[in-house]
């Protein structure tokens, strides 16, 4: 059996406030594999953006291991984890938080500035994605000037920039209406599918999650259940 | 590069700071033209001297004004220096009216014509030895007191009254606040002490070239190097501590404000180096971007503040008894290249900021 490409293995998290220390993930486990889209519901506060941003390498793990390739991301310096989010990972936030003052290409770009490799090449990448996104027409514009639909296609885009391992994707349906939102998903996993890359999205909107391959569903930051959608109930 | 990108994006928020960081250049630039300037006319006559050390009465305390020597200790002064040479040279403060009625002081110096006293004359001629009523004077003097080569100008000291025919021009600067006119030794003497009588000082400092008796003090005289006895002319001390501590407070208070102004851009942005680091930034990126702005913002306040200074002290020139500014080439280079020193420095208190900024903001809330 080959090793999975996302091993999850007792993972915790623990905020300490204070007198009151709240525990937000409690002994996740699971593997995924690169092509599966999975999605992460659950009731606010259940855990599903702690656990999201620790696999993302933005929050480190109280207890546990998340193996990605064999190696533990949990116990990478704040250098390395740099590094793995730059090179392995692609975000596409709740709010999309594109950069305001740069154009929808720019902020593409951005990451092709941060990796420092071929321009050219990156160059080329960013024209071809934001074609296959459909806004390659509206990629000159400032992203304060992109409608929502807009500035979502750019963010994924983005996502995608560094050909990544993981795109994870944080309640990317949050600011769109149902008909847009999934749009937006059917786009994501085509995009993740067809690029063979492991697809996280955390969603509280059941409809959505449904699309996607598989849904863990997180109660009081505990994985409840790991299932197919046909079987969601 | 997303750093001047940001710049071109954002002109009217960058203006503004770039504005702040281009007045104090030009502020601390003034506070430095203000310090050369008044060095200038404390004493560039005297540093102008083709010496590298002065003798003064041992007496004198190292003061050109109460300096008195004899022709004995001016001659002892020459032999001690073996065989480089050396020139009395005396001064007074005298009035003069000046063409438009006016009553001002310059300094008057005499010399010996062939001595390393004589000052360089840029137009007309230099004195000889029968010019005891002639006098070379100093260009700044020509353009203020409204006189040319050729003019008479009226000396008073001593409630008696000279004239004087301006046969020379000279570009040596002034002394104590004063215009340098060159008069001959003998008529300076008349100037100081009236008609000749024994018993009269020879001169009142001696240049010495060389620096073989800086430090000596024997046979009525001490010799001091020419940049200690700048240093002692009267005043001088106090005004470079003055123009110090207006530069030092200059740069530090001018430091502050754009430290503070770089940190509060960079408190505004936090959001987005929260995006930056998410998607695999370091902090070294991030910081880098934020250094580019801010050089790239003293570089434009530097093409600002340069040219207003020239053009400040290209007015004031035009104004007789002008404040007393003058700008070298190092005077621009020093300052600017403090004004990126600064900056920098400022920049490093945003960067422990950038350092500070946790990725995961990138998220917002955590659920």
């Amino acid at each position: 059996m080959s090793t999975p490409l996302l091993d999850v293995r007792g993972l915790g998290k623990t905020y300490d406030s204070g007198a009151a220390a709240v525990q937000a993930v409690r002994d996740v486990s699971f593997t995924a594999n690169a092509g599966d889209f999975v999605a992460i519901v659950g009731p606010s506060g259940s855990g599903k953006t702690t656990l999201l941003a620790m696999i993302g390498g933005l929050l480190a793990p109280t207890t546990g291991s998340i193996l990605v390739g064999g190696r533990d991301i949990a116990r990478m310096s704040s250098r390395e984890l740099a590094r793995y989010r730059r090179d392995s990972v692609g975000y596409v936030f709740q709010a999309n938080n594109l950069l305001p003052y740069l154009t929808g290409r720019e902020n593409l770009m951005v990451i092709a500035s941060i990796r420092r490799g071929d321009r050219r090449a990156a160059s080329a990448r960013a024209d071809r994605l934001l074609g296959e996104l459909g806004v390659v027409g509206r990629a000159g514009a400032v992203a304060t000037e992109l409608s929502g639909g807009e500035r979502q296609r750019i963010a994924i885009g983005r996502a995608l920039m560094n050909d990544p391992l993981f795109v994870l994707v944080d309640e990317p349906t949050a600011s769109l209406d149902s008909v847009r939102g999934r749009q937006v998903v059917e786009l994501l996993m085509t995009e993740v599918k067809s690029r063979d890359k492991l697809g996280i999205m955390v969603t509280h909107d059941l409809a959505m999650a449904q699309l996607a391959d598989r849904v863990f569903e997180l109660h009081d930051g505990e994985l409840v259940r790991d299932s197919r959608p046909a079987v969601l109930g | 590069m997303i750093g001047l990108i940001e710049l071109r994006r954002r002109k009217l928020q960058f203006g503004l700071i770039t504005l702040v960081v281009a007045l104090i250049s030009y502020l601390v630039l003034m506070i430095n033209g203000l310090g050369v300037g008044l060095n200038v006319q404390a004493g560039s006559a005297l540093r102008n001297f083709n010496a590298e050390s002065i003798a003064y009465s041992d007496k004198a305390g190292l003061s050109v004004i109460r300096s008195e020597l004899s022709e004995t200790t001016v001659q002892a002064i020459g032999e001690a220096n073996g065989g480089r040479p050396t020139a009395p040279i005396g001064y007074v403060a005298a009035n003069y009216e000046r063409a438009n009625g006016s009553v001002r002081s310059a300094a008057f110096f005499g010399y010996e014509p062939g001595t390393i006293g004589e000052p360089n004359v840029i137009s007309g001629r230099t004195l000889d030895g029968s010019d005891r009523r002639s006098v070379l004077a100093d260009s700044t003097f020509l353009e203020y007191a409204g006189f040319k080569v050729g003019d008479t100008i009226t000396v008073t000291v001593r409630l008696t009254a000279q004239e004087f025919t301006i046969v020379g021009e000279v570009d040596e600067g002034a002394f104590f606040f004063q215009p340098a006119l060159y008069v001959l030794l003998d008529s300076w003497r008349e100037l100081k002490y009236g008609p000749p009588a024994s018993g009269q000082p020879e001169a009142s400092i001696v240049l010495v070239k060389g620096r073989s008796q800086v430090g000596r003090e024997t046979q009525g005289y001490e010799v001091v190097d020419k940049a200690t006895a700048f240093a002692n002319i009267e005043g001088v001390e106090g005004q470079d501590a003055t123009v110090e501590a207006l530069r030092f407070f200059g740069f530090i208070i001018g430091g502050l404000v754009i430290a503070v102004f770089f940190y509060v851009i960079t408190l505004q942005k936090v959001a987005h180096i929260g995006v930056l680091k998410a998607v695999g930034a370091s902090s070294g990126f991030v910081f880098w971007q934020l250094l580019v702005q801010v050089l790239a913002m003293t570089v434009v306040a530097a093409a600002v503040s340069v040219p207003l200074a020239w053009v400040t002290d290209r007015a004031l020139r035009t104004i007789p008894d002008q404040v007393p500014i003058a700008f070298t080439t190092g005077t621009y280079v020093y300052t600017i290249a403090g004004m990126f020193i600064v900056s920098v420095l400022g920049t490093l208190i945003s960067g422990r900021q950038v350092m500070k900024v946790d990725p995961i903001i990138a998220l917002g809330q955590q659920q």
